[in-house]
């Protein structure tokens, strides 16, 4: 019964990965290495403009929780300016539900901006990164729920790809707390925008032998998903490696 | 069996037999000795293998436990759902619209799919499935006591609430148990995947109910219509779900066990953005609602034993 996933390829290589941790003092050094260099490399911050630079994810859970502190950013903004300027075919149930959105989101931001302290990516910005949702139709009902869509479908893709990568406990079971928040948030905006499209196969997967399970993204993934809406270059191949 | 796979194999026992608690300073001590040189390797052996033993009345799981588990949840769902569609003999399908059954055809399959994922990884690892339970979801096991829920099979109301409350419940559990298979990738990443998706028909379902006329939200809340504790397992499924304190470990040198610190919700972190701001009490409700949280597998298993015989 040990050797339930033996037949896995993810699941070789995790074993690989716990060897080295288990029995290795210099593969345990090296991570250390890495742990220090912070969240970000020597050309971290977007420049006085906002419009330039690069941010990279450090390969560690600094990194991890560096780029679902950006997520909450991203969907925080993106709540706020709907229920500022909600569309006019908003009903009131509508932006009850957008202000709640938008409180979680919220609460998610400072929660990682928290945990992360003076590790934080933004920490030395005098201006917070302004993002760009004109890819995007807030101004009517369907609009602002694709775009909510779109987001937090992503957003559960990250939760389940980072989860494993994650080396803190404690880290991974509030992921796991804040994942099943927006799995929900997702299946809601998804059934608003259409109804019951709340685990519709382009999430869920229909057909195979992972048929059932929810959607899944690398951070290489996300990182690529989020670059239209971020005016910095994003670099999460750190985290690939974890 | 060679020295690689010998030590990867202890690094399993090490993160799936023990409980999370345990694991840590095992894990340590484990670090410790490999430091100190191979020659300690025999000791590493024994002590990693007679841990599990010593690991007291703490759940304790092994990754078969888990599967085995979550497989029930979803067989369970699996039989709630097709029942309530009219797929089996004897239950004829309950009145909902349309619309609504659409939605539960989907939720139904999906659970008949996860039922074949988990069936396929317990018997990859030469386990062996359990035997289909009989289910009576009126809870009087049979007729042998007092239905809790009479009218499931003919009110789609009555049926939509339990079926909220068995998706609730197996969404906590399953952030319990990836404690007990961190060291399978591939088993995490299928438990993380299966969790949101059980999520998302959570949350579905509560919509639906929603749109019924109850007051409950998409996604769990103190502000939703309390559910009747019709039973003590059914008082257990949203316990400890008001709650606004969230803590964590913060990470020493090895990413593991720092020192435990509590999230300052309710005092300095700038949460309360509304115009004009919410009470204080209020912002903490929308903390609540916004960390779902874990339960033990006790909890889920002494829900689906009400529906079981």
């Amino acid at each position: 019964m040990a050797d339930l996933a033996d037949t896995s390829f993810s699941g070789r290589a995790l074993r690989r990965r716990t060897f080295l941790r288990v029995a290795g003092a210099t593969a345990a050094s090296s991570a250390l290495v890495l742990a220090g260099c912070g969240n970000d490399d020597d050309d971290p911050t977007p420049g006085p403009d906002g419009g330039t630079g690069t941010l990279v994810f450090a390969a560690n859970d600094t990194g991890i929780l560096n780029l679902t502190y950006l997520v909450a950013q991203i969907q925080a903004s993106l709540y706020q300016k709907v229920v500022t300027a909600p569309p006019s075919d908003f009903t009131a149930a509508d932006t009850a539900a957008f202000v709640d959105m938008r409180d979680h989101e919220v609460i998610y931001r400072e929660f990682y901006k928290s945990v992360l302290g003076t590790s934080v990516y933004d920490n030395g910005l005098t201006t917070a990164l302004e993002f760009n949702f004109t890819t995007y139709t807030l101004t009517t009902r369907k609009g602002a729920y694709e775009a909510a869509r779109t987001l937090e479908d992503l957003a559960v893709g990250a939760y389940n790809g980072l989860g494993r990568r994650l080396a803190n406990s404690s880290y991974l079971r509030l992921l796991l707390k804040i994942t099943s928040v927006k799995a929900r948030h997702a299946a809601f905006v998804r059934d608003q925008a259409e109804p019951n499209s709340f685990a519709g196969p382009d999430v869920i997967t229909p057909t195979g032998n992972q048929a059932g399970l929810d959607t899944i993204k690398t951070p290489a993934e996300v990182a690529k998903l989020l670059a239209p809406l971020v005016p910095v270059v994003l670099v999460a191949d750190n985290l690939m490696t974890l | 069996m060679d020295f690689l796979n010998l030590l990867a194999r202890l690094a399993d026992l090490d993160s799936t037999t023990a409980a999370p608690q345990l694991a840590a300073p095992r894990r340590a001590a484990l670090g410790r000795l490999g430091q100190a040189g191979t020659a300690l390797l025999p000791g590493l052996l024994l002590s990693a293998l007679s841990q599990p033993a010593t690991a007291g009345t703490l759940d304790t799981r092994t990754r078969l436990d888990v599967l085995l588990l979550v497989r029930q949840l979803a067989a369970l769902g699996n039989e709630l759902h097709s029942r309530a569609l009219g797929l089996v003999a004897g239950y004829p399908a309950l009145p909902l619209t349309a619309t609504e059954k659409a939605g539960i055809q989907v939720i139904q399959q999906q659970e008949a799919q996860r039922v074949t994922v988990f069936s396929q990884l317990i018997t990859d690892g030469g386990a062996t499935l359990p035997a289909t339970p009989r289910y009576d979801f009126t809870g009087s096991r049979n007729g042998t006591q007092t239905a809790l829920y009479p009218d499931i099979q003919t009110n789609p109301a009555t049926y939509l609430l339990v079926a909220q409350v068995v998706k609730d419940v197996a969404v906590r559990v399953y952030k319990s148990q990836v404690d007990f298979v961190r060291a399978d990738a591939y088993l995490t990443e299928t438990l993380l995947r299966s969790h949101s998706a059980e999520a998302r028909h959570a949350s579905h379902l509560r919509t639906m109910r929603r749109q019924r006329g109850v007051a409950v939200k998409s996604w769990v809340s103190p502000d939703d219509a309390p559910v009747a504790a019709t039973s003590p397992a059914i008082a257990k499924v949203y316990e400890g779900e008001s709650g606004f304190i969230q803590t964590y470990n913060a990470s020493g040198a090895n990413g593991q066990g720092g020192a435990l610190v509590s999230v300052p919700f309710d005092s300095t972190l700038p949460i309360n953005v509304a115009t004009p701001p919410l009470s204080a009490e209020a912002i903490l409700r929308k903390v609540a609602e916004a960390f779902d949280e874990p339960a033990d597998a006790i909890v889920a298993t002494n829900v689906a034993a009400l529906f079981t015989y």
